[in-house]
């Protein structure tokens, strides 16, 4: 401990103690020369030899490399240029990927003790839900002992005067903001004391974004009385810029969900335990000491005495999972709900698929600095065979070599902190993300990046440092390797960008199966204000009534799930042992026609059919491959004992009404029951532009009822817009893909042009002996078409691979959709014969004599 | 006389030994270890530097600062308590390794 004390002593003092050393050794001399002794040796070698004794040595070698290296870049700046670009594009993309990994899985959320909180949802042996009944969360709130509080939030819209698009409101529980550890920007927030029971005076609390929109920013807003749907309501305060709950939206207003009936008048949501009221999602924060486990055992016994008093909407054998919910990802699992155990989004798979693109940028920046390197390496021969002539060891010339790297990485790495940074951010801006995703680089994204740095600085440099510092002119078979691997790797990115591109076309340009270009959809959701079944007929009855009568609308008709949207229904059906995922639907009779399904066998239903189905024509075909399936027989229920006979009326065409990307479903549509009508949405088929439809089609929804407001949208913005990501990532992958292109295209005329240089006079003898330029030529160009035939059949391997787990993302595109290998490929090959004829050109222009000539 | 070479390890352990009896500059020490020797053994500049500085980074000698015989301010090294400890724990186990070799060297 003090020998390490006085060691680093003489790191700080090293000027002086360097000093007294050569004042000792001078008077050593002196008076050895006094004595008739002969000095031997430079003074200022065992000067370094004493110094070795201290053990800072490596500090001064470090930092004399650190200037060498310095200066060497400097020397050239138009290649320090080149490979500080090259590596930053490498890694900032790599950064960057990192960085929406880190806050989307890493980084826990922005709010008051993160690892303690849970989001429940429901399951049985037959069905799952992530959506609770608000009574029975009420229900766990009031028995449960493991938690020490639970939070409730339920999305709907409100209309409030001034706005022309409806307001997101978050009816929340009235700990929310205090469980969450948020703070007022102004006023105060919902508070359990006052704003807990349901005859409260009704109050909200604004979201940052809607104050400054639409009360300019004015503090005085609060203490207003505003109009939301017509109810008056106090505001009592605004929440802080960056807070937006436990949600990726940023929700306009939050109010009191005990309040929810004030603001729609006859909603049940508070007191009715079936499952189709209304969205609402549970939380919970673990008492101190409490396991998840215990806290989940709690639930599901409360849930099985829950079950003894509603049999008919609490499910037997219901279980309540926990799942921490400290962490951003966890806001991604929205709604759902659906029969048999649920199925499961990943954000994992596509988290490998963009690191392993990210990467393959990455490898491709490496290999051509690699051969950069190298070929530096071949031209500054005569500096290194001096330095190993004065007596540079191997050793202290890799490590040289290697400073250069380093710096060369680190430079590039911090080019590409700030270019990931940016990247992230134009990513967050265009996708409106709420602002506590921060996409400031954190501790996490530091490390990873220097990291990086580090591993590319030894892809990069190790290789050219060896093969220099051995003084190898030979460097063909690294050469041919490094040119292999960059062929594989972009024209991997470059078929999984044709891939996505067909993909995007494909669900551009293709119909999904049905009209949607000229579809309407009116969705009122009824069940939030309260309707009966027998009122929801009565308003759909006019409704439909009037809008059949608006110049321009063809054809009307009810379904329950709102095409293109974000609820989807799963109906698992089994015959004979093979159990099929199916995306159930329950329509009126028109919809076909509305839609423009074609029903390519049996009928559309009858008024007030029961127990009849129609399935897909791939449902059609898997099912019942050799045989007639009209008048089959189709289990279905939520489980084995309990399935009711359902006969097949007909067979639709397939049509991708709610999941646009997965080929792999089939539809299955059954009758609307009367009791599903208040959940239901009408289409509306125009005949000529919808657009004329959507207002007049808004007006009449009103004067049937002016506390419903039903959101009236066109299918073919709202593709559009589900389409949007999946535009952004085809075209970040074709970027990246001819980036990659274009690097491994510099690498090949680069080693190409190398060779031409070296073999001169080789050449020039054979023109002068008459050869035949073209068998030159070939004769130069062979050893390349090895490398790149092995790298390029590797990519495609490699993208087949990765196409597996593209395929539920791609549209209905096979993954091994030869479209995209074949011109990929062909791009390639024709990328790579250029990059190799031009400056392999040169040759074929050499004049002999100055060929031989030249040294 | 002829030079001998150095036994390692033994330089630390002449140094020491020599420093016992009071303060000395590094020529007065490679001085010493030679007449003391009867010039048998030399001490080189490059092997009795590099040595000093391992000893005053082990904390076992101190320098502090003289003036030496052609009136050059120089250092002096002043044994330390650890220092004087080492000496004791090195000179035994150089006593003992030292009767091992001379047995063997007998009876062989």
């Amino acid at each position: 401990m003090k020998e390490l004390l006085r060691r680093l002593q003489y790191l700080f003092n090293r000027r002086r103690f360097d000093e007294e050393l050569a004042a000792d050794l001078e008077a050593h001399r002196e008076m050895a020369a006094l004595q008739g002794g002969i000095p031997l040796g430079n003074t200022l070698h065992l000067r370094e030899e004493a110094r070795d004794a201290w053990g800072w040595t490596w500090i001064d070698r470090f930092g004399q490399d650190l200037r060498y290296a310095m200066r060497t870049l400097r020397k050239s700046p138009g290649f320090t240029v080149m490979a500080v670009l090259m590596l930053a594009l490498g890694t900032g993309v790599n950064i960057a990927a990192f960085g929406f990994f880190d806050f989307m899985v890493l980084r826990p959320l922005n709010v008051r003790n993160p690892a303690t909180l849970l989001r429940f949802h429901r399951r049985s042996p037959q069905a799952y839900s992530f959506v609770l009944p608000y009574p029975e969360i009420a229900f766990f709130r009031e028995y449960s002992k493991t938690l020490s509080a639970v939070l409730a939030l339920d999305y709907t819209n409100l209309a409030v005067d001034g706005e022309e698009r409806p307001l997101k409101a978050h009816f929340v529980s009235e700990n929310w903001f205090q469980e969450l550890g948020a703070s007022a920007a102004l006023g105060r927030l919902l508070e359990p004391a006052l704003d807990g029971a349901v005859h409260a005076e009704p109050v909200v609390v604004l979201g940052y974004g809607f104050w400054r929109r639409h009360f300019g920013g004015d503090p005085s807003a609060v203490g207003r009385v505003v109009l939301f749907n017509n109810k008056p309501a106090t505001v009592v305060g605004v929440a802080s810029r960056e807070f937006s709950g436990l949600s990726l939206a940023q929700p306009d207003i939050w109010a009191p969900i005990a309040q929810q009936p004030y603001f729609s008048p006859g909603s049940r949501l508070l007191t009715d335990f079936s499952i189709d009221i209304g969205w609402v999602q549970m939380w919970g924060r673990l008492q101190p000491g409490v396991t998840p486990q215990a806290a989940q055992e709690e639930l599901k016994s409360l849930a099985a005495e829950l079950h003894r008093q509603h049999p008919n909407d609490i499910w037997e054998h219901e279980s309540i999972p926990g799942e921490p919910s400290g962490y951003a990802q966890s806001l991604l699992t929205g709604g759902r709900r659906g029969t048999g155990a649920e199925a499961r989004d990943n954000i994992y798979p596509v988290a490998a698929l963009v690191g392993t693109l990210t990467l393959l940028i990455l490898a491709v920046a490496c290999a051509n600095l690699g051969s950069l390197l190298l070929a530096r390496g071949v031209a500054r021969s005569r500096e290194i065979a001096i330095r190993i002539a004065v007596g540079a060891g191997r050793a202290r010339l890799v490590r040289q070599f290697l400073t250069e790297s380093f710096m060369l990485a680190v430079l590039g790495t911090a080019v590409g902190l700030l270019l990931g940074h940016f990247l992230l951010r134009m990513l967050m801006v265009s996708s409106g993300s709420p602002l506590w995703l921060d996409p400031t680089p954190d501790w996490r994204v530091i490390a990873f990046a220097i990291g990086v740095a580090g591993a590319t600085a030894l892809l990069f440099g190790l290789a050219p440092a060896l093969q220099i510092a051995r003084q190898r002119h030979r460097v063909t078979a690294v050469r041919q390797i490094l040119i292999g691997a960059q062929v594989a790797a972009s024209s991997v990115l470059l078929i999984v960008a044709a891939l996505l591109v067909r993909a995007l076309d494909n669900a551009t340009a293709a119909q999904p199966g049905f009209a949607y270009r000229s579809i309407v959809a009116v969705e009122p959701e009824l069940n939030m204000h309260g309707y009966t079944p027998t009122r929801a007929r009565t308003y759909f009855d006019t409704l439909q009534e009037r809008l059949r009568h608006l110049p321009g609308v063809e054809s009307v008709s009810l379904t329950n799930t709102p095409p293109f949207g974000n609820v989807i229904r799963t109906e698992r059906i089994e015959i004979d042992g093979r159990a099929v995922w199916a995306l159930s639907d329950n329509v009126e009779p028109e919809f076909f026609r509305t839609m423009k399904i074609p029903l390519l066998r049996g009928r559309t239903f009858m008024a007030g059919e029961s127990n009849a189905v129609i399935v897909s024509e791939s449902l059609a075909r898997r099912f019942w491959p050799q045989s007639d399936p009209l008048q089959q027989q189709l289990p279905v229920g939520e489980d084995a004992s309990n399935t009711v006979k359902c006969t097949v009326v007909g067979v639709s065409g397939d049509a991708r009404v709610a999941m646009l990307e997965d080929p792999d479903v089939s539809e299955i549509y059954f009758p609307a029951a009367p009791d599903q009508l208040t959940g239901m949405t009408a289409v509306i088929r125009t005949a000529g532009a919808p657009e004329s439809v959507v207002t007049a089609a808004a007006s009449i929804a009103k004067t049937i009822d002016p506390q419903v407001l039903p959101s009236v949208q066109m299918l073919q913005p709202a593709l559009r817009r589900k389409l949007q990501t999946a535009r952004y990532g085809a075209l970040a992958v074709t970027v990246l893909g001819i980036a990659a292109l274009g690097l491994a295209c510099l690498g090949i005329v680069g080693v190409v042009a190398y060779t031409v240089s070296q073999r001169i006079q080789e050449i020039g003898i054979r023109v002068a002996l008459g050869a035949n330029p073209r068998h030159v030529l070939s004769a130069i160009l062979r050893q390349f078409s090895l490398p790149v035939a092995v790298g390029l059949s590797f990519g495609v391997c490699a993208a087949a691979g990765l196409s597996l787990v593209l395929r539920r993302v791609l549209y209905g595109i096979s993954g091994l959709d030869p479209a995209a290998y074949l011109s990929a490929i062909v791009l390639f090959a024709l990328a790579a014969a250029l990059a190799a004829w031009l400056p392999a050109r040169r040759a074929l222009r050499l004049d002999p004599m100055r060929a031989l000539r030249c040294d | 006389m002829p030079k001998l070479d150095m036994p390692s390890g033994a330089l630390v352990l002449l140094i020491l030994r020599v420093l016992r009896s009071g303060a000395l500059h590094g020529y007065a020490i490679a001085q010493r270890i030679h007449s003391l020797s009867s010039e048998a053994l030399h001490v080189e500049e490059g092997a009795l530097y590099p040595a000093l500085q391992k000893i005053l980074l082990k904390g076992w000698v101190t320098s502090e600062w003289g003036t030496s015989e052609t009136n050059r301010r120089v250092r002096f090294y002043r044994l330390t308590p650890a220092g004087r400890k080492q000496l004791e724990a090195e000179m035994s186990a150089y006593g003992q390794v030292h009767e091992a070799i001379q047995a063997v060297l007998r009876t062989a």
